[in-house]
């Protein structure tokens, strides 16, 4: 007979400190994306599988056929994929997890990918034309905003995310509802590697350009020393009885070593980038913490 | 399946409690993790599993603690019908010494329930009653090794028909072992088995001893007895041992009729044993045909006699005589020379003490001055002289014809008088006894010169009766030897029945307990291995 658990609570993800600290986070990004390539990257985000060709880039694994100029290959002998970029679309897509177990970790995990969503929502509508928040789940689950100025209404949009599960396929269904799918990112603990496989894939072919976001927290990476623990899988209740100790706290070490493998692995099988991003003082957030996601979007 | 002490089986209320303490530990920390999924292949890789309750693992300490309790209350397996319990009366009296050959019934008895006994299942308590003269009760153990069980001997008191009809109840059975001698009615419940005694049998029944102690007269009365098949039994009666003379004496019974033989016998002087044996021809039962009397050597006295130089050789002819008389020996006095009984004639000698008690008990004194400070007048011609009917020393003797020139007044210790001077009403005695208890002294108003008392035929008489007197009787003792009971007599008067086999013993009690211990102990074991 298990013993009934309380889920741990996220309240108020953006605090005063957070959000006094957002608007010199997005100023940043001039900075950050000042370079040529980190220019080109970004215009690559805004291709689309629609609009104006704007020219070729290597042909990659997982590209939509569809794309490939056959032209190119008769003439050079090498595959190019057709770059189209959408006129007034120009917009970012963001799946943030609701699932339950993204409550896990200390602090939880969904804080950090409720700031780490803002951000890159911020970024998105400081630099593009809109952002799309992707939550399965929600009562809203695909909502669209455009412009800077409607930053505060996405941190409450974002601050209103009730926790749900659903799978990742179901997810990715919704990410592609959208009429033209561009950059993607998803922002997820990605547990279960194998369940994202077929999303990840699913959406590289239908041509978006997904990276994934790992919000870490201590626990990914350093396992409790001792004790004897109630291990809580919020997600599906299941609980284990486990007395720690040092030969089972490095084989855990090593089996999260593994998860993190094949979390890469399945992004690198997609053609896609995983990026982890440690949240730093939750309460006390320095902008040092969050340089790294304005780094990496910009490239 | 019944149970000794049932009251343990309230242990297990327990088993709630050791319900709630099979429950593994719970862990107060609690951890949200997403990687369940990992701890659990972490613990895979280490093969430990997660302490957690198992129904088995309970079920297997549960059933550990009832087979425990079962245990406690020590449970059994009752017993089959029939007897647990086996009491052996055996027959002991004296008839069944009859032997066969060399052998007695008893003994053959004893060796006939040996095998039995072994046969007997070990759950049966078995008690053996030795019945006839000592009652022995031996149990267990020393019941089936039949320990110490004695000699047949005595008379069968105990009632084996009642005995065998009290001890008979469904759990216990009685085996009555006898020869029905001395009984009119054998035991009809239990088992019974019969020994064979009967046959002639010759009995000494009383035996009485006439003892002339320290004189060498022995008288026995010998009251006889025998049974047989014939009306008319020839025996004989054989005395020898301690006596000079051994004597043999044919004597012709009837059956079942007592008769009483007297023999006059001469001990020896160094005493011994006097075997005094009845035979019969055929007698199956030899131990109540004799019978040996323990006696005593004759006291074979030192005699010594003292006499002034007016005394004539009467004392120590009356010495010498005496001696030859006893199997004594006549000694000079002298110091450190034991006496046994001292004669003396005249003269003073020093043995009343101040108090007026005597000093030496064994003395004859002829007209002896006892005391320094005695002053004896002479007494010429006491006359007449008469003499105690009664008294030991003078019962039956004949003194008319005592003539006594002269006598001495002062001289007598006080004691009691057998011969005196009659003056008118009055007796003057002439002779006292001193009684010292056991031994005595005698003392005369005269010297044997000084009358025909040497001259006289009942002197020697006087004399022994006198030494008799003077010795006692302390050490005369002969045991008179035990009879045997008059049902043991008559072989054949016996109480007959066919013999009774045992009945078949119940299956005996199964103590279950080591095998309910053995469950729980599995139970436990196969708990240990089982996660």
């Amino acid at each position: 007979m298990s013993r009934p658990f309380q889920l741990p609570e996220v309240s108020e993800p953006f605090s005063a400190e957070f959000r006094s600290l957002l608007p010199a986070l997005l100023a940043t990004r001039g900075k950050v994306g000042a370079g040529r390539i980190e220019r080109l990257r970004a215009r690559r985000t805004v291709l689309s599988q629609s609009g104006t060709f704007v020219g070729h880039r290597q042909y990659e694994r997982g590209d939509d056929l569809r794309h490939i100029d056959w032209s190119a290959y008769a003439r050079t002998g090498e595959l190019f994929t057709k770059q189209l970029e959408d006129d007034d679309r120009r917009a970012v897509t963001v799946m943030i997890d609701l699932s339950p177990s993204m409550l896990a970790g200390t602090p939880p995990r969904r804080l950090a990918a409720l700031r780490l969503a803002a951000v890159l929502g911020g970024l998105a509508l400081a630099r593009l034309d809109a952002v799309s928040i992707v939550a399965p789940g929600a009562s809203n689950p695909n909502q669209r905003f455009t412009g800077i100025g409607q930053l505060p209404r996405l941190l409450h949009h974002l601050e209103e995310l009730p926790v749900a599960t659903e799978t990742p396929n179901a997810a990715a269904a919704l990410a592609l509802q959208a009429e033209a799918v561009g950059r993607v990112h998803w922002i997820s603990d990605f547990a279960v590697p194998p369940d994202f496989r077929l999303a990840t894939l699913s959406l590289r072919r239908r041509g978006a350009r997904l990276t994934g976001w790992l919000p870490a927290v201590p626990e990914d990476e350093s396992p409790p020393t001792g004790g004897y623990l109630r291990v809580i899988d919020p997600e599906t209740e299941q609980e284990l009885s486990v007395p720690v100790d040092r030969s089972l706290r490095d084989e855990l070490h090593r089996q999260l070593m593994l998860l993190q493998r094949q979390q890469r692995r399945m992004f690198a099988e997609a053609g896609c980038q995983l990026w982890r991003w440690e949240q730093g003082d939750a309460a006390q957030p320095r902008l040092s913490d969050y340089l790294p996601i304005v780094s990496l979007c910009a490239r | 399946m019944n149970l000794t002490e049932p009251q343990y089986l309230w242990a297990l209320l327990l088993l709630p409690l050791l319900w709630w303490l099979s429950q593994p530990p719970k862990p107060r920390k609690q951890v949200v993790s997403a990687h369940l999924a990992q701890w659990q292949l972490a613990m895979r890789a280490l093969r430990r599993k997660p302490p957690r309750g198992s129904w088995l693992r309970f079920a297997l300490l549960a059933l550990a603690l009832i087979a425990a309790c079962i245990a406690a209350a020590r449970p059994f397996q009752p017993a089959g019908q029939g007897p647990t319990k086996l009491v052996v009366l055996l027959d002991a009296s004296a008839s069944m010494a009859v032997t066969n050959g060399d052998q007695s019934a008893f003994a053959r008895a004893v060796e006939q329930l040996r095998p039995d006994l072994d046969a007997v299942p070990e759950h049966v308590d078995v008690t053996v009653l030795r019945c006839g003269g000592d009652l022995l009760r031996r149990y267990g153990v020393a019941a089936r090794e039949l320990q110490d069980l004695g000699e047949p001997a005595g008379s069968l008191d105990a009632d084996l028909v009642q005995l065998a009809r009290e001890l008979t109840t469904s759990e216990c059975v009685a085996w009555t072992v006898t020869d029905g001698q001395g009984q009119t009615q054998l035991p009809e419940v239990g088992a019974l088995t019969m020994l064979d005694t009967a046959g002639p049998n010759g009995v000494i029944t009383a035996v009485r001893i006439v003892d002339a102690w320290p004189l060498p007269t022995l008288q026995l009365e010998l009251d006889i007895e025998a049974h047989g098949s014939s009306q008319q039994i020839d025996a004989s009666l054989h005395v020898q041992g301690a006596v000079l003379q051994p004597q043999t004496m044919r004597v012709e019974l009837q059956r079942g009729r007592m008769q009483t033989h007297r023999l006059s016998l001469q001990r020896s002087k160094n005493g011994g044993n006097l075997t005094i044996e009845l035979r019969v021809a055929g007698d199956r039962l030899q131990v109540d045909n004799w019978h040996t009397l323990r006696v005593p050597p004759l006291p074979a006295p030192r005699v010594a006699a003292l006499a002034d130089g007016d005394a004539g050789p009467f004392v120590s002819a009356a010495a010498g005589a005496l001696a030859e008389e006893v199997g004594g020996e006549v000694v000079t006095m002298a110091d450190g020379v034991a006496v046994g009984l001292l004669l003396v004639d005249g003269g003073f000698v020093a043995l009343q003490k101040e108090n007026g008690e005597l000093e030496k008990r064994r003395v004859l004194t002829f007209g002896t001055r006892l005391s320094q400070d005695a002053e004896p007048q002479p007494w010429l011609l006491p006359s007449p002289v008469d003499w105690s009917r009664t008294s030991d020393l003078t019962r039956g003797l004949d003194l008319s014809e005592l003539r006594i020139q002269r006598a001495w007044q002062n001289l007598l210790p006080a004691g009691e008088p057998f011969v005196w001077w009659v003056d008118g009403n009055r007796k003057v005695p002439l002779g006292v006894v001193v009684d010292h208890g056991e031994t005595a002294s005698v003392h005369l108003a005269f010297r044997l010169e000084d009358s025909n008392l040497p001259l006289l035929p009942a002197f020697p008489q006087l004399l022994r009766r006198a030494f008799v007197r003077s010795y006692g009787k302390a050490q005369t003792s002969i045991a008179t030897p035990l009879v045997p009971p008059p049902g043991e007599r008559d072989l054949m008067a016996r109480a007959e029945a066919d013999d009774r086999p045992l009945p078949a013993f119940a299956d005996p009690e199964v103590v279950l307990t080591r095998w309910f211990v053995a469950v729980g102990l599995l139970a436990l074991a196969f708990r240990a291995f089982v996660r």
